[in-house]
Parts: structure tokens; sequence; C-alpha cells
């Protein structure tokens, strides 16, 4: 029985050693090479003084490096820490604080990291230039884990005084991999192109499920040229994809999936967010023979935590499906009490892959965890056979293509601006990216702010995924009569705005 | 306005909000900069059909004609030769 994703890579190992694990441009990479990779962190880390449960930060992009490197980290007993590279240096400085972080693995020293050193003095930073040692015999076993002990932490959103890390164990881990696995009959001749962010959930669980099976994971740095990534796909026999609503949404912009050799493609995988029946029509109609998943998770539950089985697609249009292997799935009222189904109420689930906690947030995960319940903060209805279907979120979050972010990070950095008096961020309807970030801005009396300089502004202190599309002006903010924001409002006065 | 200034005010102005002609050279790398993301690549191609009246094929959309403002400027010519 596999205890730890590490435990899994080494079946994937045993059984096809010279398999190609991963592909990234013009590199391919064993699983022997791989495995030796991981170990040669494993022996660093363990130089350095790491010790079990130690926190190890990784700013890496999506890389052969980022992949020895995690599986080195889980197997010197460490915790990993995945940091989004694109994510301005405060960032980055307010996570490695909060994790307690006392090794960062990097590709180099880049800007980014002496800036962090600056920042994080304690900090020991590693460059990974691992391949030296490639196809060797293997090295000595790694650290054995108790599945209870926490392996991973994935910092959601949150603002600088309180960032959100959700802590993963080694169960969480293994038991949504395997699920996930056995959903999409994943084979060691799988192929995945793998486009999304490695640092957060659904990236992390796409590439994980596939070395867990010994399958091939191509790695490609994004969405840029839609059409690159088309023929990559052809060209590499890419037999699976994973995406949400927004990476569809642009491949389907500008081209048609038929226009390429894609016979080879299995299985389309969507999560993260509601994707238009229309656009997934249109998938099917260019790609009849590919089996689309829709798909629904969260972090808090390490990734996954419904499907839907593709037979099922038209006949349940809109649902989400059924809850993975091993998990349970319920709709309640505020006070707990499960409702029939059709009537509305919160999301709640139970099962392996339910998160740890936050990290060091006893108070926020009491928020989020009862008996054993993650309560998602989605809110949605079950059907008579069990098909759940979401209505929205109970939270504030605002999904941005891959990304989910709080609106009070955005707030946090435009309040610092000179000429600020109050400030409220919320998402808008986008057409390509499912959600929009939209700001409401009451100035200071006598500032002469312009939407140019606040977005100006905004480009200098947040990550370009965090940029708001559309700034107003506003005299003053909608608010409860205790003064409480109504940010739901603003929502519902989505694009009509105010004034420009 | 040549080609290069109005595609510079554009960029300028879309996607780095600011007059400065100081932050951004004809070569920087639109990618590496991180300058424009999938979602800008779109737009900005828009902008080049509506702008330039010509057509961006799929075949087009490579880093090679896309990635800097010299590319595009180099790529624009190209196209506007064949009309």
């Amino acid at each position: 029985m596999a205890t730890t994703l590490l435990d899994l890579l080494a079946s994937s190992l045993r059984r096809r050693p010279h398999a190609e694990a991963l592909v990234c441009g013009q590199r391919r990479v064993s699983y022997l090479a791989l495995w030796n990779a991981s170990m040669t962190v494993v022996a660093c880390l363990r130089r350095r003084g790491l010790q079990p449960g130690d926190r190890v930060a990784l700013l890496l992009e999506p890389s052969p490096e980022y992949v020895a490197g995690y599986y080195g980290v889980l197997a010197a007993g460490g915790m990993a820490v995945a940091l989004n590279p694109l994510a301005k240096e405060w960032e980055l400085a307010a996570w490695l604080r909060h994790s307690g972080a006392r090794w960062l693995l990097c590709a180099g020293r880049t800007r980014q990291c002496e800036a962090l050193a600056g920042e994080c003095p304690q900090l020991d930073m590693t460059e990974l230039g691992l391949w030296r040692r490639a196809d060797t015999a293997l090295s000595r076993p790694p650290t054995t884990a108790e599945p209870d002990a926490p392996a991973a932490i994935i910092y959601t959103s949150g603002t600088t005084g309180a960032p959100k890390g959700v802590t993963l164990s080694h169960r969480n881990l293994v038991s949504n991999v395997t699920a996930v696995m056995r959903y999409l009959q994943l084979t060691p001749a799988d192929r995945v192109m793998h486009v999304l962010p490695f640092c957060y959930s659904y990236g992390n669980s796409v590439l994980h499920t596939h070395l867990a099976a010994g399958a091939t994971v191509i790695i490609e740095p994004g969405l840029m040229y839609p059409h690159r990534l088309l023929e990559r796909m052809a060209e590499e026999r890419a037999t699976g994809f994973s995406g949400v609503p927004a990476t569809y949404a642009l491949l389907l912009a500008r081209t048609r999936l038929d226009a390429y050799p894609l016979d080879s493609l299995r299985y389309l995988t969507q999560a993260g967010g509601p994707m238009p029946l229309r656009d997934i029509l249109l998938v099917r109609e260019q790609l009849p023979w590919a089996a689309f998943y829709v798909m629904y998770g969260q972090t808090e539950a390490t990734a996954r935590l419904s499907y839907l089985p593709p037979a099922l697609l038209l006949e349940k249009p809109g649902s989400v499906g059924v809850a993975i292997a091993d998990t349970e799935l319920a709709v309640c009222d505020p006070d707990g009490r499960r409702l029939p189904p059709g009537e509305e109420g919160q999301v709640c689930a139970r099962g392996p892959g339910v998160m740890l906690g936050y990290w060091q947030d006893p108070e926020a995960t009491r928020q989020v965890l009862h008996n054993g319940w993650l309560w998602t903060g989605d809110l949605g209805h079950m059907d008579e056979q069990g098909f759940l279907y979401l209505h929205g979120r109970a939270s504030e979050l605002i999904k941005v293509g891959a990304y989910r972010i709080n609106p009070a990070e955005i707030e946090e950095v435009l309040l610092a601006m000179e000429g600020v008096a109050e400030v409220a961020a919320a998402g808008v309807p986008d057409p390509l990216l499912g959600q929009a970030i939209k700001v409401w801005l009451v100035p200071q009396p006598q500032a002469r702010l312009q939407a140019q300089q606040v977005l100006a502004y905004c480009r200098r202190h947040l990550p370009i995924y965090k940029l708001p599309r559309q700034v107003v002006f506003t005299d003053a903010l909608p608010r409860t009569a205790s003064g409480k924001l109504r940010r739901h409002a603003l929502m519902e006065a989505g694009t009509a705005g105010l004034e420009d | 306005m040549t080609i290069e200034q109005r595609l510079r005010t554009y960029i300028l102005d879309s996607f780095l909000f600011t007059d400065d002609e100081s932050v951004l050279d004809n070569d920087d790398s639109f990618l590496e900069k991180g300058i424009i993301d999938s979602t800008g690549i779109m737009e900005m191609v828009s902008f080049l059909e509506q702008e330039f009246g010509i057509q961006v094929d799929d075949e087009d959309m490579v880093p090679e004609n896309l990635d800097s403002v010299s590319r595009i400027i180099a790529f624009v010519s190209r196209k506007r030769a064949l009309v």
C-alpha cells in the first residue's frame, strides 16, 4: 500500500525505469533519471541539516527541476511549499515568513532571489542543477513518513497579514491522486499535455496522478500561442489535456481543434469554475473521440471532490457530477442539516482528501472544518440521483482564469496608494476568463486620480494575473448599517459602473 | 503615425498603463518581461487586425511574429506587402 507520493513514483520506476516521465522542450527525462535527481535533492537537504517536517519552498517554473525538487523534499522528510514564480517579491516574502521555510529551491540567483535573500536572511537558497548523474543506480532509500504527517502547503489567496496555507498530509495527496487515476483510467501509455501552474492544486494533481500511473507528463509553458501548443500536442501524440474554462476559451477563440491531427487524444479534463455548455459542446464537436470530464474540487480537499462521467454530459448538463472514491458530498443548511434533493445550501465534503487545516491558523481552520466535514463555501443543490449542481459561491473570492484571488489582496495594495481613501474590488463577468477584477475607488478630497494612474500603480505592485481590468471612481462604497462593505451589491452592479 | 508609434502607444497604454516611453524597449520579449499574458495576446491580435487591416492566421500566431515590438513591426509590414 502506498503511503506517500514517493511510494507511487517508486512503483512507476520499478515497472518501467526507462520510460519517459517528463518531456520539457527538447529534454526527455526517464523515471530513473527523475528518481536519481530527486535523491540528489534528498542528499543535498540532509547534508544541510533538514529535519523531518521542515518546510522547503520551491520557486521554480514548471520543469523537471521542479518535479525532482518536490519529490526530493518529500523523500527527505520535509514539507514542500511550492510558490508561484509570477508573484511579486513582497508576496513571496510573506509566504516564506508565514511557512517558516528555511530552504528555497530555485533555478538560479535571479533578481527575484536576491530580493528575497534581503527580505528573508534566514533562507538557505539552493540552485538546482541535477541532471549530471542521470540513469545511474538507485541511491539509498528515502525517509519513511507517517500517512497523516503534513507533506505540503499550498498558499491560496490571503492578505499579507494572513496568508492562507492549505496543509495537506501524505494521505490527502495519495488518496486524491489514486481516486483521480481510477476514474480517468490512466495507464503508463498515457501522455498528458500539462499547461497549468504546478504550484496550485489542479496542476499539482495533474502532475502527480500521471507520474503515479507511470505515464508521461509533457510540460508546456502556457497558452500564449495556442497554435504552437496544439502542434506540440500532435507531435507528442498527447492522450490527455487538462484546463480551466479559460484554457478552452483561449483554444477555441481563434483555432479549430480539428485542424490538427489530435487523434491520439483520449480524455480532456476541466475544473476551476463553470465552463459554458456552448464551449463544452464545441470541444466535443471538434474532438468527438476524446472523453470530456467536468470536475469540481478545492485546494482544501487536495484537488478533486467530484467528476461527471463523460457519458452523462448531455444527460446531466451543468452538473459537476458525483463524489470521487471514498468521498462523501452533502448540501447543508447553515446549521449543518442535510437538505433534500433540489434545495440550495452549502456544499460540504468529507473524505481522505480533506486537508489537515490552514497552516498555523486554527481560527481560519475552525471556520471551514467541522467534525471532519469541509465547508466549501460553494452553494449548490443535489438531484435525486446524487448529482451535484453548483450555483455560485458564498465567499467573495474572484476566479480569474486558473487563479483564485481574494479581493482584500487588491484592496490592501491600493489603500497604500497616495490619494486613495477607500477601495473595493470584486469579480465581474468576463467572456474569456470567467471573471475579471473590477475596482471601485473613493479618492481622498482634492486628490486628482485617473484610472490609468491606478492601473499603472497596480502593475508595479501586483502580479499580472491580479491586475484589475476596470477602475471606476465613486463618492462612496455601498455599506451595511454597521459599515461592512456590501461586495455583492458591487458585483450585481457588475459592469454597469458608476463613472469611468 | 508610423506602425512603430501606433503599436508602442497601444502597448504602453493598454498593458503598461503609462506614457513613459523609456519602460518599453522595441526588443523586449513580451513573455520574458511579463508585459503581456495569454489573454493580452488575443487582444493585441485583434488590435493588429483592426488597426492595420491585416488578417492574422493560426500559423501566424507564433513568438517569432508577436513577441516584441520589433517582431510585430516586421510581421505587420510583411503582411501588408502581401495585400
